[in-house]
């Protein structure tokens, strides 16, 4: 009995090394001071970090992914929020249909909506001109994050605190804004992290949607890649990881704790 | 209270919806009912079933579907076998534990898939860390091919998907009254009987979501097969994306994606059957 609670452990831990390792190793190999990727490094350096940051292209992806996935979370936040509210205080006997319809995006595989959405753009004529067809994938794929967290921490709560503000003379906005918004900012903080984050690491729908001219750092990442295999694009990498841990702990830190 | 104001709630998420996902798909099915283009066209006026009738004569792409669905039934297994001792450690961990191992088993969602296609690329390639190793320490001559076959795309798959295997299972397994395990070990029962009579029972709603959300996963995903596969592993969703987007063949390449989804739902439906899945 023994050995195999040994074995299991040991089973256990070989698990959560393969969680972890191709992001380690990726990590680890940005570092490298060689010319190319080879593992152990040869020496450590930040040599691949100084030529990311003096390449234009990724610089510019990377500011371009930021500012898409900001832009696709507000708009996420807004819409999701909402529908939150309608499905746990008045969806009533559509509950299930209404959720099942706010998390379609996230059941329907990724990349056959991006092609549905390319067909879709043509036929109406807009095609994948000023980026609208890209913007409304990556609001698509956010969606459900912001609906599912926000949902989550409106279930907690009941309506009397809104109701009573209301009674003493708060005018509806005002008893949204002053009660239910702070009550439900964890939520919110949780689906915009998630939104955020799964707008800047998509990769199906920007691969399809994404047009001519300047790409999201995924897709300028996996053209690099395709040619090369220096340590540049593991130090792209690494940095991009690094955004998005600092996302989590931010979040954590400002929300975490009262969630 | 107007009636008509909790609509205007719902309204802008409900035409999101209904404009860019619904009419879409909509489209899509459409499409793969409407005849093949000749001359470069991507299709021809009028409507019939020519699209799936090429697609069932043709081997090429034909083969392709039982493989698909046997990489996502594997991918699935993987990740239950993996992912059920880790759910159970997490279930049972300390409170500071939890949270760590819980960051582990979501890490591979925070990662794009891009980074971790390219982390699979330095473990797993010819020259890589797995096959340098190995070949310095003298148990190989030859590198052990890891990737650009079917083993390397499960591997990948499973390493993502492992999340969506052990929440569902977490979340069951904790709805356990400890106490009951300790009733039925105090009565005599063996560690493995309380697994099996206990333990494994009650976590079944998790097994049941579990699978059935990596394998609709598994047999949809695109870049992980694409990257880690190099093209010489042959998915129904790849030649879907290829026939559509580099070949214009758009009835064919929707009709194709109609009948995948068409055989995973006919999966997903006998699985439930077997397992006795008690519906919502």
């Amino acid at each position: 009995m023994r050995l195999a609670e040994a074995l299991l452990a040991l089973f256990r831990v070989l698990v959560y090394i393969f969680l972890l390792a191709p992001i380690a190793v990726v990590v680890l190999a940005s570092f490298n001071a060689g010319n190319f990727l080879t593992f152990p490094p040869q020496g450590l350096s930040l040599r691949w970090f100084v030529t990311f940051l003096q390449n234009d292209v990724f610089i510019d992806a990377i500011v371009y992914s930021a500012v898409l996935a900001a832009l696709a979370t507000a708009v996420s936040l807004v819409i999701g929020t909402m529908a939150a509210l309608y499905y746990v205080r008045h969806a009533g006997k559509e509950a299930e249909t209404v959720r099942v319809l706010l998390l379609l995006p996230l059941i329907l595989p990724e990349i056959l909506t991006a092609i549905a959405l390319l067909f879709f753009f043509y036929q109406i004529g807009v095609g994948l001109e000023h980026r609208i067809a890209l913007f409304t994938g990556h609001v698509l794929m956010t969606l459900p994050f912001v609906f599912l967290n926000v949902t989550t921490s409106l279930q907690g709560r009941d309506e009397a605190c809104e109701l009573a503000a209301r009674s003493l003379g708060a005018s509806r906005m005002t008893a949204f804004r002053r009660v239910t918004l702070p009550l439900i900012a964890p939520g919110l903080a949780t689906g915009g992290v998630f939104a955020f984050i799964i707008s800047f690491d998509t990769f199906g729908i920007s691969f399809i949607l994404k047009g001519t001219g300047s790409a999201p750092l995924p897709i300028q990442l996996y053209d690099y890649l395709r040619f090369n295999f220096t340590p540049e694009a593991a130090a792209v990498s690494t940095v991009s990881i690094i955004f998005t841990l600092a996302a989590v702990v931010v979040a954590d830190r400002l929300f975490g704790r009262k969630g | 209270m107007s009636r008509r104001r909790p609509l205007l709630l719902i309204a802008p998420a409900a035409a999101l919806i209904f404009f860019f996902v619904m009419l879409p798909y909509i489209n899509v099915l459409v499409m793969s009912l409407r005849m093949p283009g000749s001359e470069g066209k991507p299709f021809d006026p009028g409507f019939g079933f020519e699209a799936y009738a090429q697609f069932f004569t043709q081997d090429y792409y034909l083969s392709a579907l039982p493989h698909t669905l046997w990489l996502g039934i594997i991918t699935t297994a993987v990740c239950l076998l993996l992912g059920y001792p880790l759910a159970l450690h997490i279930a049972t961990a300390s409170r500071r534990w939890r949270g760590i191992l819980y960051g582990i088993v979501l890490s591979p969602l925070l990662v794009g898939i891009v980074i971790r296609s390219y982390g699979w690329t330095i473990l797993l390639g010819n020259t890589g860390v797995i096959n340098k190793t190995l070949k310095d320490l003298g148990i190989i001559v030859r590198p052990l091919k890891l990737m650009y076959n079917d083993f390397g795309v499960v591997l990948a798959l499973a390493h993502v998907f492992l999340p969506f295997m052990v929440l569902p299972l977490l979340s069951s397994l904790q709805g356990i009254d400890p106490a009951i395990g300790q009733a039925a070990r105090s009565l005599g029962a063996s560690r493995l009987t309380v697994f099996r009579r206990v333990t494994f029972p009650v976590s079944m709603p998790g097994v049941q979501s579990g699978c059935i959300l990596v394998f609709v996963l598994a047999i949809s995903s695109y870049v992980t097969p694409a990257l880690i596969g190099g093209m010489r592993v042959k998915t129904t969703t790849i030649l879907v994306v290829d026939a559509l987007i580099d070949q214009f063949l758009w009835p064919f390449g929707s009709a194709m994606a109609f009948v995948l989804a068409l055989s995973a739902g006919l999966i997903v439906i006998a699985f439930a059957m077997l397992t006795r899945m008690k519906w919502k």
